[in-house]
């Protein structure tokens, strides 16, 4: 992560009339071009097939599937998430570059919905990631997904969209309820306060207790040397 | 598609290496993975990482009523939720004694052959769009959509219908709906010729798919393999003619089978039982009119139900394979134990970390789709 000080930030002008007209093109172009990643978590994802084809159609609003997370805008949730399945969820989200945008469909997201009692599963999604919006059935039919992404498209025009900077403001709370399940080790590749300082969102709930155990316990990740025992070198920048 | 007389050179071993293959990935049916070693592209060893869709359904269905568990169970498998529905209702029906009306067993039927040509259309469909014929795809989801509004007519719901209950069904059929059953099998069947022209006979397709994961008679019999994928071996065995329930004796049906056991022997066994389907709801739809009586046998007030206390195993022939119940009852509200044996868990883990063996990497989605497993039933 030692290169992200390179990229350039855009300083907000403030009344600039030019820059919030560019903004407002942004925001018009984000919206109405929206890749959603190819990720399916649970049973939901069975009602977005019908909603991606012939029937209902999403491309017609500019929405498309895309397989990786690094020119993902959308991230679906479709169903109830296991444990298991909330470690990769949590990675792939990080991985995503902003603005990104968490929808949450079907029940299970919102509190556990059939699975309420079940040992395996992770019952409220925004206590791990912020969610923009949520759509609840279960399942939703493909018209109620379109309407919810309507919605989301509504929100990004009007500049509404914002849950991805709380992950960066509020990071010590997400990260305690992550280390509160997968252990105190818990740790991604992302260095997501480097990102915070990049974004100009640190804030009073970046760094706490929880970010403090995670700088105990962190080791750099090399890539490959875990599994395949060979002595790679460092890669060189 | 590969070039004939294509081989990978040989390199020294350090070329092999690991890969993930999945969860995330759009050559993998639904949230599952592999965890593959590679050389070059040919696959050398292939291990299943599954359990990302585990939600603990036998514990769960202990702490549940028998009726509860009713809207539970169809979520094991989510392209295909009404043989759960069935073989579990069976289960319970043999532990009491129930006696399904005649009526409502062939409703039961009906209601089972719909959900196969769903499910099918659906991995025809997935198939075809790991191969990039995306078209396939647009039409396989569009027409199985006509399914579910056929479905969403009879039982309420689109996908899971949660229409059988213990001792029969729901409700009864809306008036004039039999006429729309045959309209729907009529504009299926009118599309057959072009999905024939469109994936099963396209040489991108047959090409990709002929000799890839080949499996023989004796090998799919020592993995438990079931279905369509142990048709495809040559061996007729299904079943709803082998060991019959509801009416599927006084039906007429062909068990249609290929001898080769590669994916493209799989998908046509597929490809051959839409035609069976259709076959099968054409006589239903004929018979239904003339039978009359009660849709289900009366049964106790189902909050406070003790079912009594014994064994019971129950099979039925699921669009993947053979899918059984194991359930046990102590004389109580809940059921002591319910084993699910579905077929997915056969073909995902064991079956396909075999056949990926040797095959070359994008092989793996061409094995795993026609094998049709599905990640939700193998995890549980
Ligand atoms: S809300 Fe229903 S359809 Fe959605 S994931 Fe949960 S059980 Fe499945």
């Amino acid at each position: 992560m030692s290169s992200i000080n390179q990229i350039p930030v855009i300083e907000a002008k403030k009344g600039n009339p030019l820059a919030r007209v560019f903004d407002e093109l942004v925001r018009f172009c984000r919206s109405r071009s929206l890749f959603i990643l190819h990720y399916c978590t649970g049973c939901g994802a069975i009602e977005l097939p019908p909603a991606m084809t012939s029937r209902f159609d999403m491309e017609r609003l500019g929405i498309q599937p895309m397989v990786s997370p690094r020119q993902a805008d959308i991230l679906l949730i479709t169903g109830y998430v296991s444990i298991k399945t909330l470690k990769r969820v949590i990675l792939t989200y990080e991985q995503m570059g902003s603005p990104k945008y968490v929808i949450g469909i079907c029940s299970c997201t919102v509190n556990g919905g059939m699975y309420w009692q079940s040992y395996a599963t992770a019952k409220k999604l925004d206590e791990y990631m912020p969610v923009d919006l949520y759509i609840a059935g279960c399942m939703p039919r493909p018209e109620a997904v379109i309407a919810g992404l309507q919605q989301l498209m509504d929100s990004i025009h009007a500049g509404k969209a914002n849950s991805w900077e709380d992950y960066y403001r509020n990071y010590d709370y997400y990260l305690g309820n992550q280390q509160k399940l997968f252990g105190d080790n818990w740790q991604t590749p992302t260095d997501v306060i480097a990102e915070a300082k990049h974004y100009n969102l640190l804030s009073k709930g970046t760094l706490g207790v929880h970010t403090r155990l995670l700088e105990q316990h962190q080791q750099p990740l090399e890539a490959l040397e875990m599994r395949l025992g060979h002595n790679l070198k460092e890669p060189t920048e | 598609m590969r070039p004939e007389n294509y081989e990978a050179q040989r390199q020294p071993p350090s070329n092999e290496y690991e890969l993930n293959f999945g969860p995330n990935h759009p050559g993998i049916e639904g949230n599952y993975a592999l965890k593959v070693k590679l050389h070059g592209d040919v696959v050398l060893e292939a291990k299943a990482d599954g359990g990302y869709l585990h939600r603990g359904f036998e514990k769960l269905m202990e702490q549940r009523l028998w009726i509860q568990n009713i809207a539970l169970v169809p979520r094991i498998c989510v392209p295909d939720p009404s043989p759960m529905e069935l073989c579990y209702s069976m289960a319970v029906e043999q532990l009491c004694g129930l006696k399904v009306p005649k009526r409502a067993r062939w409703i039961r039927v009906m209601q089972l052959e719909l959900s196969r040509i769903a499910a099918h259309l659906f991995t025809f469909g997935g198939h075809a769009a790991t191969t990039g014929m995306y078209s396939t795809m647009y039409w396989g989801v569009a027409d199985r959509d006509l399914l579910l509004d056929l479905f969403e007519e009879f039982t309420g719901g689109r996908v899971y219908s949660i229409y059988n209950i213990p001792g029969g069904v729901r409700r009864e059929l809306p008036d004039g709906f039999l006429q729309r059953v045959t309209e729907t099998l009529d504009y299926i069947e009118s599309r057959l010729a072009d999905y024939d022209n469109l994936f099963f006979k396209n040489q991108v397709f047959v090409k990709r798919a002929k000799g890839v994961g080949v499996m023989s008679r004796e090998q799919a019999l020592a993995w438990g393999v079931t279905g369509p994928n142990l048709r495809a071996t040559g061996l007729a065995f299904d079943v709803r003619r082998d060991d019959p329930y509801l009416v599927y004796d006084q039906l007429d049906f062909d068990i249609p089978t290929e001898e080769n056991g590669d994916a493209w022997a799989r998908t046509l066994v597929r490809r051959h039982e839409l035609m069976q389907s259709i076959r099968i709801l054409r006589q239903v739809v004929e018979a239904l009119p003339d039978i009359h009586g009660p849709i289900r046998a009366p049964i106790p007030n189902p909050l406070a139900w003790n079912v009594p206390a014994g064994e019971t195993y129950t099979r039925v022939e699921s669009s993947k394979g053979e899918l059984c119940y194991y359930v046990v009852s102590d004389g109580g509200p809940k059921p002591y134990r319910v084993h699910v044996r579905g077929p997915s868990s056969m073909h995902a883990v064991q079956v396909l970390e075999k056949l990926s063996v040797g095959s070359r990497i994008e092989d793996i989605a061409q094995t795993m789709f026609s094998l049709d497993a599905c990640p939700p039933e193998v995890d549980r």
